[in-house]
C-alpha cells in the first residue's frame, strides 16, 4: 500500500455514508468488534435504527460462515473479507470466505435450493432441517443458508472466484432497507463484483482494514479496538503496539478536527496494512483550498528535520501556551513523525473550487 | 479548604482525584477525549484555586497508560500551575509512572521531566 491507494479507494467508496472492510483473520474478538463497529454505524442512519438486530444477526450468520467454513489455509495470510457499506439508502452485507473446491458443488446446490424456494417454503425447510436432518460436522446443514435467505427477505446473491488449484473464495451480499417490499424493486447498482475487487486490492497490498465515514469518538473506538487486536497478534514488544496506537489515534483525531465538514459529519477515509515487518498507515479526508498552503508548509518543515529538532520542535509547541491544545498547532503530527520510519508522505488531489482531497501515508 | 475534585474513568479519558484533606493527588488511565479543552478546564480551574493556598507538601502521582498529543498540552498547563505552589513557600513534586515495557509512556515522562521546574521522578511501576 502507499500514498496513491487511499485516493483508489476513496474515489470508489465516496457517495457511501460509511463503508468498511476487513480483510484477515476472524477471531471471535475481532467479530464482536466488526459487530460493534457495525452496529454504531446502522445506529446512526435513521431509517435503519429498528433494523439493528436483524443486521446483527445476518452479519453474525456471514461470519460464522467464514469462521466455519472458511478453511485455515496456511499460506494465504488473508483468508476472510467483510464488508458493510450504506449507499443510497441501502446497506449492504457482504462477505468472503475460502473454500475447498471439491465443496463448492454442494454448496452450490443448497444455495440454488434456498433460492428456488418461496417465503413458505423456506419457513417449512427450516423446520424439517431443524428437526431431522443430520447436522455436518461443522455444524452447518445449510442452516445458515435458510436463515440468511428468511431475514433478509432476498434470494442469495454469491459468486465463486478462483484462488488457486485447490481453493475459491465464497462470496456472498445482503442488502438492507427499512422497507423489504421496495427493496425487492432496487436493482443494485453495487454488484458483487465490486466487493470482490476491492477485495482483491486489500490482498494485493496487504491492507487489513479499511473504514470510510464518521470519524468521531465513538466508531474511532471499535476501530482502534479491531486493531489492537490484530497487533496483539503480531507483536510480543508493546512498546511497538503502543507506538502503532499512538499513531492511529492522533492521525484519527486529525481527520475529526480539521476535515471538511458535510453537514455535522466529520468524514474521512484510513487505511491500515502491512509492509514487511511494519505497519503501512493511510488517511484521507477533505480540506478547504485555502488551508492546503498551511499544511504543506507545516509538513514539509516537519520533514525536513532530523530527530532532535523534532523533540525540540515537539517541546517548543508543547510550551507555547497560546497554540490551542485542541488541534491546530501541528504537534500531533510532529509527535507522529518522531516515530515513524518514512517521512510524513503526503498528497493533495483537487476536487473543486473549494475542497481538496488531501492524503497522508505512513510507515511505523 | 478547597472540595475534593474527582473524576470517573472512561475509556478516553483518565481517574483524576485531587484531594487536599486526605493530601492524595492522582491522575490514572486513558486521556484522549474528543474535546480536550473542554475536559480539562475544570481539572486545571481547581489547580489554579488550589496552587494559592496548598497543602505544605503537594505529591501528585501519573501513572497514565497513554495520552495523545492534546492532552500532553493540557498535562503541561497542569504541571506549570503546579509549579506555582513554590512561590508560596510550599513543597510540591510530581511522581511519573510508566510500565517497565513501556517507552511511550516514559519518554513522555522524561520530557516533561526536562521541561520542568519543579522535582519531577520518572519511575517505573512495580509489579
Amino acid at each position: 500500500m502507499d500514498i496513491n491507494t487511499t485516493f483508489w479507494f476513496f474515489e470508489r467508496i465516496q457517495e457511501d455514508n460509511l463503508c468498511m472492510l476487513y480483510s484477515g483473520n476472524f477471531s471471535d474478538e475481532i467479530t464482536n468488534k466488526l459487530i460493534e463497529l457495525s452496529e454504531y454505524n446502522i445506529n446512526n442512519i435513521d431509517a435503519l435504527s429498528k433494523m439493528k438486530k436483524k443486521a446483527s444477526f445476518l452479519m453474525a450468520e456471514c461470519f460464522q460462515n467464514i469462521v466455519r467454513h472458511g478453511e485455515k489455509y496456511k499460506e494465504v495470510p488473508s483468508d476472510g473479507f467483510f464488508l458493510t457499506k450504506n449507499w443510497g439508502g441501502v446497506y449492504y452485507i457482504t462477505s468472503g470466505n475460502l473454500i475447498e473446491k471439491q465443496k463448492i458443488k454442494n454448496l452450490k446446490n443448497q444455495l440454488e435450493k434456498v433460492n428456488s424456494l418461496s417465503k413458505e417454503e423456506l419457513k417449512i425447510l427450516y423446520r424439517e432441517v431443524l428437526e431431522n436432518s443430520e447436522i455436518s460436522e461443522k455444524g452447518g446443514a445449510g442452516l445458515g443458508l435458510i436463515e440468511m435467505a428468511r431475514k433478509s427477505g432476498q434470494k442469495l446473491d454469491y459468486l465463486f472466484e478462483n484462488k488457486n488449484d485447490n481453493f475459491s473464495y465464497f462470496y456472498n451480499q445482503i442488502l438492507l432497507k427499512s422497507d423489504i417490499d421496495e427493496l425487492n424493486k432496487i436493482v443494485s447498482d453495487f454488484p458483487l463484483t465490486d466487493s470482490i475487487s476491492y477485495h482483491k486490492k486489500m490482498v494485493e497490498e496487504n491492507i487489513m482494514l479499511i473504514h470510510k465515514g464518521d470519524f468521531s469518538q465513538d466508531s474511532i473506538f471499535p476501530v482502534l479496538k479491531i486493531i489492537e487486536e490484530n497487533l496483539h497478534k503480531e507483536f510480543k514488544d508493546s512498546s511497538q503496539k503502543k507506538k502503532i496506537f499512538h499513531i492511529l489515534v492522533e492521525l484519527l483525531q486529525n481527520i475529526s478536527r480539521h476535515c471538511y465538514k458535510i453537514g455535522d459529519k466529520k468524514e474521512g477515509i484510513f487505511l491500515i496494512g502491512n509492509s514487511d515487518t511494519n505497519f503501512v498507515i493511510n488517511t484521507g479526508n477533505l480540506i478547504e483550498n485555502k488551508n492546503i498552503k498551511k499544511f504543506k508548509v507545516l509538513l514539509d518543515e516537519i520533514n525536513s528535520l532530523n530527530q532532535k529538532e523534532k523533540r525540540n520542535l515537539y517541546l517548543s509547541k508543547l510550551r507555547d501556551r497560546n497554540l490551542p491544545a485542541n488541534g491546530g498547532a501541528g504537534i500531533g503530527l510532529i509527535d507522529i513523525a518522531r516515530r515513524i520510519i518514512s517521512p510524513l508522505n503526503y498528497h493533495f488531489h483537487p476536487i473543486d473550487n473549494q475542497k481538496s482531497f488531501f492524503t497522508i501515508n505512513v510507515i511505523a | 479548604m478547597l472540595q475534593t475534585f474527582e473524576t470517573a474513568e472512561t475509556r478516553d479519558k483518565p481517574y483524576i482525584i485531587f484531594d487536599p484533606k486526605n493530601n492524595r493527588f492522582e491522575i490514572k488511565g486513558n486521556s484522549l477525549p474528543e474535546d480536550t479543552t473542554l475536559f480539562y478546564k475544570p481539572v486545571i480551574e481547581w489547580i489554579v484555586e488550589y496552587s494559592k493556598n496548598p497543602n505544605e507538601f503537594t505529591h501528585l502521582i501519573c501513572s497514565l497508560d497513554y495520552f495523545n498529543s492534546s492532552s500532553a498540552k493540557m498535562l503541561y498547563e497542569l504541571f506549570i500551575e503546579l509549579e506555582k505552589i513554590k512561590d508560596t513557600g510550599n513543597e510540591v513534586k510530581v511522581s511519573w509512572y510508566y510500565d517497565p515495557d513501556d517507552n511511550l509512556i516514559e519518554e513522555k515522562g522524561l520530557e516533561f521531566q526536562s521541561i520542568m521546574e519543579i522535582p519531577f521522578n520518572v519511575l517505573e511501576k512495580k509489579s
